[in-house]
């Protein structure tokens, strides 16, 4: 997972000039090629400086004009409400990210390891298969799923396990169950790369040195996955972040992320300037998040350099 | 296959190329699925009968469409826009619309007086936002009379409304409190205490039915149509028209500013408020008609929530301000989502 720089860029400082010409002997349609990924960062960039001169533009109530410079959008956030909101997002994002892997380790590390042709090719299409259907198709799956007339409550009442159905739509149970199998490939596929990348003589090294299968897992296998995780982990974070449909229609209103937040007050309270305040503020998270993520799980990604 | 993909590319780029075989074409922005269908089949149809001009359809959601508008401000996209009656304010509001010179529209000479919104934009079509239950879900007995009938404990965790427009329990809670909707806080003490009943809050129409459907909530702030969408696939609701009236619903229509043919819109209004027109809207959805003078099949003017006469459409529904909504909105629902949701 890890790209080692000496590999893919020629060092600056090493012979500069000659490098650089060489450099673009080597690759003369670079610059042609990068013209598009130029328009595009382009294109991104005006967008979000409009979303971020909108979250300091006053609301018109009865118009979608918008006024003058305030700081009203960003002091409203403070709100308890929006804040409690701000906190749910990350506290259902860390639960999904953390379910997702540990659901999702087991899933790759038979992907990678069996032996059986049948029993690969079995995980593969299910874990797989769930990113080929769109978010809304898999979330309206789950309302069948999770109703108090759906399958799990039938089951549990027809087996006389629960005598009155389990309120699993609009709570978090539920919009977490949703979340992690949007999640779940995903992070199944990041882990399977970085599994794939451990070379298994490590492991009959230990294993000639005597450590039983579970001591050889925990000591050479998990460790050697570090980059892994810590890539699976903070990219089932930032995709929880921005998850939009499944917490809407599970959560039904009463289990609310930003992105809804956002959508209900562009689209439903037409304060367009407050919205766009909720985005700039849920992006800066999404980005604090995720340093701090890396900060606490460096030494993991640090054993995984191998 | 390959020679029939390439033939159809062909095709389809000389028939975009080409589109000035239509005479003319007027084009309307509307709400997508069955809502463009609805126009397509019965005002479009005869509009095209009658001027041998074509009709096209740029499609969106509410504010998707509002927006976009708003961007194309002098040139639009579309001649004729679709949208509710408090949205067309925000239309209005932001120069997007014609005056209407009522003379060219001799149709709206029997439109309702609900339906005459603002020198702007007028009522296409009507439907009620009112309450919708399936009796074999919720306790038996219990009678949805009055609004104040949703407060009943026996409906705890049972009701859901919608998320994206709090303006029709808003006026009703202030009605119940004796007050108007532009004096909504007096009804906000009331608006908590159904907090309890809630279920859930559905996002939009498909949502609303499921929950209907699958009965996860089976009393319902709900749009009349929907109900008898569902009821015509065999759900068992029953439509209840609560003393204080249903909460009326207008959606409707307008001529873009700079629009290139303005004559052409006008005679598309026109055709949209035809009796016979009136009464296939009526007819397909379980709509109110906005004319005095569409005559309905009895079947289908016999539904609560479709108003024919005067004396229906003065006692059945609670009108709220469509001004008043579409600058309250916002703040409806602000306070709702604050106070009640959450």
């Amino acid at each position: 997972m890890l790209v080692r720089p000496s590999l893919c860029q020629v060092d600056p400082l090493d012979n500069p000039a000659p490098a650089l010409s060489a450099d673009v002997r080597r690759r003369p349609f670079f610059g042609l090629f990068t013209v598009p990924a130029v328009v595009v960062a382009i294109v991104f960039t005006i967008a979000m400086a409009a979303i971020l001169q909108y979250s300091v533009r006053a609301q018109i109530p009865g118009s979608l004009e918008v006024g003058g410079f305030t700081f009203t959008n960003l002091t409203a956030m403070l709100r308890p409400l929006y804040a409690r909101v701000f906190a749910d997002t990350v506290w259902l994002c860390l639960l999904t990210a953390v379910i997702s892997l540990v659901l999702g380790y087991p899933l790759a590390y038979a992907l990678v390891r069996s032996t059986n042709l049948t029993v690969k090719s079995f995980i593969l299409i299910v874990t797989v298969t769930p990113l080929f259907l769109g978010e809304v198709v898999r979330t309206y799956s789950w309302i069948v799923v999770l109703g108090n007339n759906g399958f799990v409550n039938s089951v549990l009442l027809k087996t006389g396990i629960i005598a009155e159905p389990l309120q699993l739509l609009f709570t978090v149970t539920g919009v977490t169950i949703a979340l992690v199998h949007v999640t779940l490939p995903v992070v199944v596929v990041m882990l399977a790369a970085a599994i794939s990348h451990i070379d298994p003589d490590y492991e009959k090294a230990a294993e000639s040195l005597g450590a039983g299968p579970f001591r050889t897992f925990l000591t050479v296998t998990l460790p050697l996955s570090g980059p892994g995780i810590v890539a699976g982990l903070t990219t089932a974070f930032a995709w929880t972040f921005s998850a939009f449909a499944t917490p809407q229609l599970v959560g039904g209103g009463k289990v609310n992320m930003v992105s809804n937040l956002v959508y209900q007050l562009g689209f439903a309270n037409f304060n367009f300037p407050f919205a766009a305040a909720l985005c700039v503020a849920g992006l800066l998270l999404t980005y604090l998040s995720i340093f701090v993520m890396r900060l606490v799980l460096r030494p993991m990604e640090k054993i995984g350099v191998h | 296959m390959k020679r029939f993909l390439v033939s159809s590319a062909a095709l389809a780029v000389t028939m975009w190329a080409v589109p000035a075989f239509a005479a003319e074409k007027l084009i309307i922005s509307s709400w997508g699925g069955s809502w463009k269908e609805l126009i397509e089949q019965t005002v479009a149809k005869k509009f095209k009968a009658d001027t041998g001009a074509d009709v096209e359809f740029v499609t969106g959601g509410t504010i998707d469409r509002l927006n976009k508008a708003k961007l194309a401000k002098g040139n639009p996209e579309s001649d004729v826009t679709f949208t509710t009656s408090h949205v067309g304010w925000l239309y209005a509001n932001d120069g997007l619309y014609e005056t209407l010179d009522m003379a060219k529209i001799p149709n709206a000479k029997a439109l309702v007086e609900q339906a005459k919104i603002s020198p702007y934009h007028i009522g296409s079509w009507a439907y009620v936002y009112t309450i919708v239950y399936r009796p074999d879900l919720v306790p038996a007995g219990i009678k949805f009379d009055s609004w104040a009938d949703l407060w009943k404990p026996e409906l705890k965790g049972k009701l859901s409304a919608p998320d994206f427009d709090t303006s029709h329990l808003v006026a009703v809670a202030a009605k119940l409190e004796g007050a108007e909707a532009a004096d909504w806080k007096k009804g906000s003490a009331k608006l908590v205490a159904l907090k309890p009943n809630f279920k859930a809050y559905y996002a939009n129409d498909a949502a609303s039915q499921q929950l209907m459907q699958n009965g996860e909530a089976p009393v319902q702030v709900m749009l009349s149509m929907n109900a008898y969408y569902i009821a015509s696939q065999g759900v068992n609701v029953k439509v209840a028209i609560p003393k204080e009236g249903a909460v009326l619903g207008v959606d409707t229509v307008g001529i873009m500013k700079g629009s290139k043919n303005v004559e052409l819109a006008y005679k598309f209004v026109n055709t949209l408020l035809d009796p016979e027109v009136q009464k296939e809207i009526a007819t397909v959805k379980k709509g109110s008609p906005v004319v005095t003078n569409a005559k309905l099949d009895p079947e289908v003017a016999k539904l609560p929530g479709i108003f024919t006469t005067p004396e229906q459409w003065d006692k059945e529904s609670l009108v709220i301000d469509h001004k008043l909504r579409a600058e309250k909105t916002g703040e409806w629902r602000q306070w709702f989502t604050e106070n009640v949701i959450n």
